[in-house]
């Protein structure tokens, strides 16, 4: 049934039964297809319920109607296929900078010791972090515990990275850097890239696609291609081009419409 | 390379040595920050502190004892109990006494900890092994031990295993959900990480969730064994013909108080040694935590 899309969500809905026995959709049946390589950002309302569809895909939530696919694959549980990056620091605190990033190696059995040590280092020196190799995570900056957990996920090559957030906690500057990074890590890797935010300079900035999502209930409000009026290579210089600034108020105003209207329900 | 390090601390000492009005000052702020709400942490001053009123406790004691305004069978004076002490080590064979204590608690301590980690950190995963289980603790975690002593008494007898079972029985059933609330309270995105990663159930248990709770773990470990010291006295007064509990008990038969709080203290002194020698290796394995 899959078809050529990379990733597939079909008719995908999600609710959850309150204490009281009451049921509240989350998401209302929705259908999205992701091709290979693709970087699609999920904005929308706060609570709107696109984490979820996020880790949905990732496989940590079980939709309660619809299919999701991932490459051909019916998504059943997580698994190493599905790499998350969350917002609040997901780094081992018992571990080094390196061996956090060997962890996300320790199950693989498709390569050797020697194999993953080259792998490790090599994901370790791309975000950047050789010179803290064996610094223990309470040393270093949120950023580069971001930049930990990037590298680590990276290292057990998922056919997909889920960012949930990931840079939601970050000061701003810290924020820019990583953004930078990961423009720079992902035009290296080409990696298929599900990433979530409510930052709309954020999202327009990483994305090739960006979905905005309605409030509670989630569903599609509106599907932009901004890779198709902005260049692939960006720098933080893009946020004056008039191009950027349209895309941003189209969005922005896609979700003030949402929340005033939900206001407005309540 | 260590040129400039060494000269900046140099002269750093002997800037704080010369002004003669500075370095008291400095130790008056660190004494101040003791009684200022959540202030910076002053170790030394805090150990000081503490080693004072200790010794303040111990001042009264004397005083109080050698007055004679207490009758000695009441309150006898630290020389008595130090003489008690000498008399329980040189005729009593106190280090044997003290020597089966220690194993008893420890038998005890570590039967509970070997069952109640990993039936914690499964309870603490697998909803139906709460459910099989919870009943039954929280049943078992309100009886009063000591009144469980005949029990033990008519199944086991007056041997070791009646003793080590009683102190088992104090701690296992406190013991295991200590250690699943220590594995409930691992955030769940190690969890997720774990899987995401391609962690099974079980390296994710061995691999995550268990070094994720190690340090609260040792906490919560070093808690039991307290209650085992509890646990202990009654078992060795109720039946025993040995250990600190014994004759302390013994003691009190014949009046003789200064053994009495000889006892006491003994198991005082043993229960914070081994306290601080758990909570300082806490301090050299969780480093990244401190």
């Amino acid at each position: 049934m899959a078809n050529s899309s990379f990733i597939r969500i079909a008719q995908v809905a999600k609710e959850f039964t309150a204490p009281d026995g009451s049921i509240i959709p989350v998401v209302e049946p929705l259908s999205i297809d992701v091709q290979e390589g693709e970087f699609v950002v999920f904005v929308g309302p706060s609570g709107c319920g696109k984490t979820t569809v996020m880790r949905m895909v990732g496989g940590l939530e079980t939709p309660s109607a619809g299919d999701i696919y991932l490459n051909g694959k019916r998504v059943e549980g997580p698994n190493r296929d599905k790499g998350m990056v969350f917002q609040s620091y997901s780094s081992f605190p018992w571990l080094t900078v390196l061996g956090n990033i060997r962890f996300g190696l320790k199950y693989r059995d498709d390569i050797s010791a020697d194999e993953k040590e080259r792998i490790a280092r090599h994901y370790l020196d791309l975000v950047g972090l050789t010179p803290f190799a064996d610094y223990t995570i309470n040393r270093i900056s949120g950023g580069m515990r971001q930049r930990v957990a990037i590298a680590r996920t990276l290292a057990a090559n998922p056919l997909v990275l889920l960012m949930d957030e990931p840079f939601g906690a970050l000061d701003a500057l810290s924020r820019e850097r990583l953004q930078i990074q990961l423009m720079d890590l992902r035009r290296a890797e080409r990696k298929t890239v599900i990433f979530v935010t409510h930052d709309v300079d954020e999202a327009v900035l990483l994305a090739d696609r960006i979905i905005v999502f309605s409030a509670r209930p989630a569903r599609v409000l509106a599907d932009i291609a901004v890779s198709a009026t902005l260049p692939e290579k960006r720098s933080l210089d893009i946020l004056d081009i008039p191009e950027f600034r349209k895309i941003r108020r189209d969005v922005l105003a896609l979700i003030r419409n949402e929340e005033t209207r939900m206001e407005a329900a309540e | 390379m260590a040129m400039p390090g060494g000269e900046a601390k140099g002269s750093g000492e002997q800037a704080s040595g010369k002004p003669i009005g500075t370095k008291p000052q400095g130790a008056q702020a660190a004494w101040r920050d003791l009684i200022v709400f959540r202030a910076a942490p002053r170790p030394r001053q805090e150990l000081w502190l503490s080693i004072g009123a200790f010794l303040a406790v111990l001042i009264v004691w004397l005083i109080v004892a050698e007055s004679g305004l207490v009758h000695p069978q009441i309150l006898p004076s630290p020389r008595a109990v130090m003489a008690a002490w000498w008399r329980l080590f040189t005729e009593a064979d106190y280090i044997s006494d003290i020597g089966i204590s220690v194993a008893r608690v420890w038998a005890a301590f570590l039967a509970s900890a070997v069952i109640a980690i990993p039936l914690g950190i499964l309870m603490s995963g697998y909803r139906a092994i709460t459910a099989l289980f919870e009943p039954i603790i929280d049943f078992v975690r309100y009886l009063p031990v000591p009144a469980l002593v005949p029990l033990t008494l008519i199944w086991l007898g007056i041997g070791e295993g009646s003793k080590v079972t009683l102190l088992w029985i104090g701690t296992f059933f406190q013991l295991i959900l200590l250690i699943a609330d220590d594995a409930r309270r691992v955030p769940k995105e190690f969890i997720e990480t774990g899987r995401t990663l391609g962690a099974s159930d079980t390296a994710l248990m061995k691999d995550v969730l268990l070094r994720a709770m190690l340090p609260n773990m040792v906490d919560s470990l070093r808690i039991t064994l307290g209650w085992c010291w509890t646990y202990l006295i009654v078992a060795e007064i109720v039946a025993s013909s040995s250990g600190i509990g014994y004759e302390l008990w013994t003691a009190r038969r014949y009046g003789k108080s200064p053994e009495v709080f000889a006892g006491i203290l003994t198991i005082g002194i043993i229960g914070l040694a081994s306290d601080q020698a758990i909570r300082f290796l806490h301090r050299r394995w969780f480093r990244y935590l401190h």
